[in-house]
């Protein structure tokens, strides 16, 4: 398989690959798997005054996961806590070189963002509550 | 010092041996033997002896006559000649064929190929080792029955069959058998004859010769219809102008390719390499721990997706399955014919070792696998454990 140098470098020095310390505030977590994918992906992320702060992710899947997965926290890092809603992972794929037969995999990692942001979503209903 | 990039993928093709190439160089110069070794002429009856010297060389490592040995492209095209000429030649016998849902994909395609054709064909089953039973092959084989068509060595596991067992049980039942032994040469012995075995594929570029070369082993007396046409070489079995310099290079390989010598160092790298492998918690070795050829190493790493690890070890030439199937997404159909689920076949990286291997390179590669599988099960903390099929 050849993998683009981006993909290369993502899977073996991914940036925010990991876990957000116990006791973070403002952490929120989504995830998202399927098993026929062969796809797992755990997104942790600390929401600060309706910005993400810090994004970090846990995977198991092939390297295009690994790497798509370390770029999507790059990119949610910093941003307004929507774009947990707006990751938009079938715009990025071409970049990574990631084919055509991997896509779904990618969807999962939008999943897991969504995840976080339904989580974000109802622990801010109960704050209005 | 090791090299930048480490070969243990031997079982998917092997590097020409120097000697081999000496011969193939030499073969194909000014002074070499470049006549078509059909022609009458004096150059062309040279080629055609050195064509003879190497048919001779690989009738002696696999235990037969020379007149038995025909040259093909591989063991791919072996295998169809076998399935499908000796099912056609013997419609008359009947038309039922036996073979397990082990094999390579040459022979299990070319089974389903007959299969549209009318044939039946009956899978054999195998033991969690991926041994087939010969009083299993006994039980299947039928009135009706042509043919049995069992590999020597397996491609992704190296589990070894009981051949010369399986042989003699076809033929107390007057059935024919074939052997794909493209596995099979220098690691293992193989005494074709002695083991009633009445076709069998080979190929040169798993035992240190050139691609594109390979052979037939056809028993005396066996019929066979051929599937191209157009000449009498090769007894009409396979018409076409032999390509002496590949031949000779094959014949080469073969000489060189003697079980006694490589076999022990093989199994010394590959037994070095498991031990280190094994020293990974909940690593696991698919096929028989004993009845296997010593070159083949199959490891499944739970929790650890298999293309992940291949990527983690760039400068490592491995399979993730068997080779062939490398570009292909499914699971192995090996591995999941011995009950591995579709995740743990993807957790699974086989490694082949061969003449070149050297002890440092082993080492060098259990010190990357016992680095990298713990980071890449880090990376995946709290995934689910997708074990069950």
């Amino acid at each position: 398989m050849d993998y683009s140098s981006e993909v290369e470098q993502r899977f073996l020095s991914p940036s925010r690959a990991g876990e957000l310390e116990k006791g973070t505030p403002g952490l929120v977590s989504g995830e998202a798997a399927d098993r026929t994918l062969n796809v797992w992906i755990r997104f942790q992320i600390q929401v600060l005054d309706g910005a993400i702060r810090a994004a970090r992710f846990s995977v198991y899947g092939c390297p295009y996961t690994v790497a798509a997965a370390d770029w999507a926290a790059e990119w949610l890092e910093g941003r307004s806590s929507t774009a947990l809603e707006e990751l938009g992972m079938l715009r990025r794929y071409k970049k990574l070189g990631v084919p055509v037969e991997k896509l779904g995999k990618l969807l999962l990692i939008e999943d897991a963002a969504a995840a976080c942001w339904r989580e974000l979503d109802g622990l801010e209903r109960q704050k209005r509550n | 010092m090791i090299k930048k990039e480490i070969y243990l993928d031997y079982a998917a093709t092997t590097p020409v041996d120097p000697a081999v190439i000496a011969v193939m160089i030499e073969c194909l110069g000014s002074s070499g033997d470049s006549a078509n070794p059909s022609s009458s002429h004096l150059p062309g009856r040279r080629a055609k002896a050195r064509v003879e010297v190497a048919r001779s060389q690989i009738a002696k490592r696999i235990g037969v006559s020379s007149d038995t040995v025909w040259f093909t492209s591989g063991a791919t095209e072996s295998d169809n000649m076998a399935l499908i000429g000796a099912m056609r030649a013997n419609a008359h016998r009947g038309r039922h064929l036996i073979t397990s849902v082990l094999e390579h994909k040459a022979i299990l395609d070319t089974a389903h190929a007959l299969e549209a054709e009318g044939v039946e064909v009956t899978y054999v089953n195998h033991d969690p080792d991926g041994i087939v039973d010969p009083d299993q092959i006994a039980e299947a084989i039928r009135d009706d029955t042509v043919l049995v068509s069992i590999m020597h060595v397996n491609n992704e596991t190296g589990v070894l069959q009981d051949i010369a067992a399986i042989g003699q049980r076809c033929h107390e039942c007057g059935v024919l058998f074939h052997v794909d032994a493209a596995q099979s040469t220098g690691k293992v012995a193989l005494k074709l004859e002695d083991w009633a075995v009445d076709l069998a594929s080979l190929t040169a570029h798993k035992t240190y010769g050139p691609m594109g070369i390979g052979a037939i082993y056809i028993s005396e007396g066996v019929s066979l219809d051929p599937m191209i046409h157009g000449g009498e070489q090769e007894g009409g079995f396979r018409p076409g102008t032999l390509a002496t310099h590949q031949i000779v290079g094959f014949g080469k390989a073969f000489e060189l390719a003697d079980p006694d010598s490589d076999g022990p160092l093989l199994a010394a790298r590959r037994d070095r390499l498991w031990t280190g492998l094994n020293a990974i918690e909940g690593v696991s070795l698919n096929g028989h721990p004993a009845q296997r050829s010593p070159h083949v190493l199959n490891v499944t790493f739970p929790g650890v997706e298999g293309s992940s690890l291949q990527l983690a070890l760039a400068n490592v030439a491995i399979s993730a399955g068997s080779a062939c199937n490398s570009d292909i997404p499914d699971p192995s159909h090996v591995l999941r014919g011995m009950g591995l689920s579709d995740v743990l076949a993807e957790s699974t990286l086989r490694f082949s070792v061969g003449r070149f291997t050297t002890e440092a390179e082993i080492d060098y590669v259990v010190g990357r696998i016992q680095d990298e599988v713990p980071r890449l099960r880090a990376l995946a903390s709290g995934a689910p454990v997708w074990t069950a099929s």
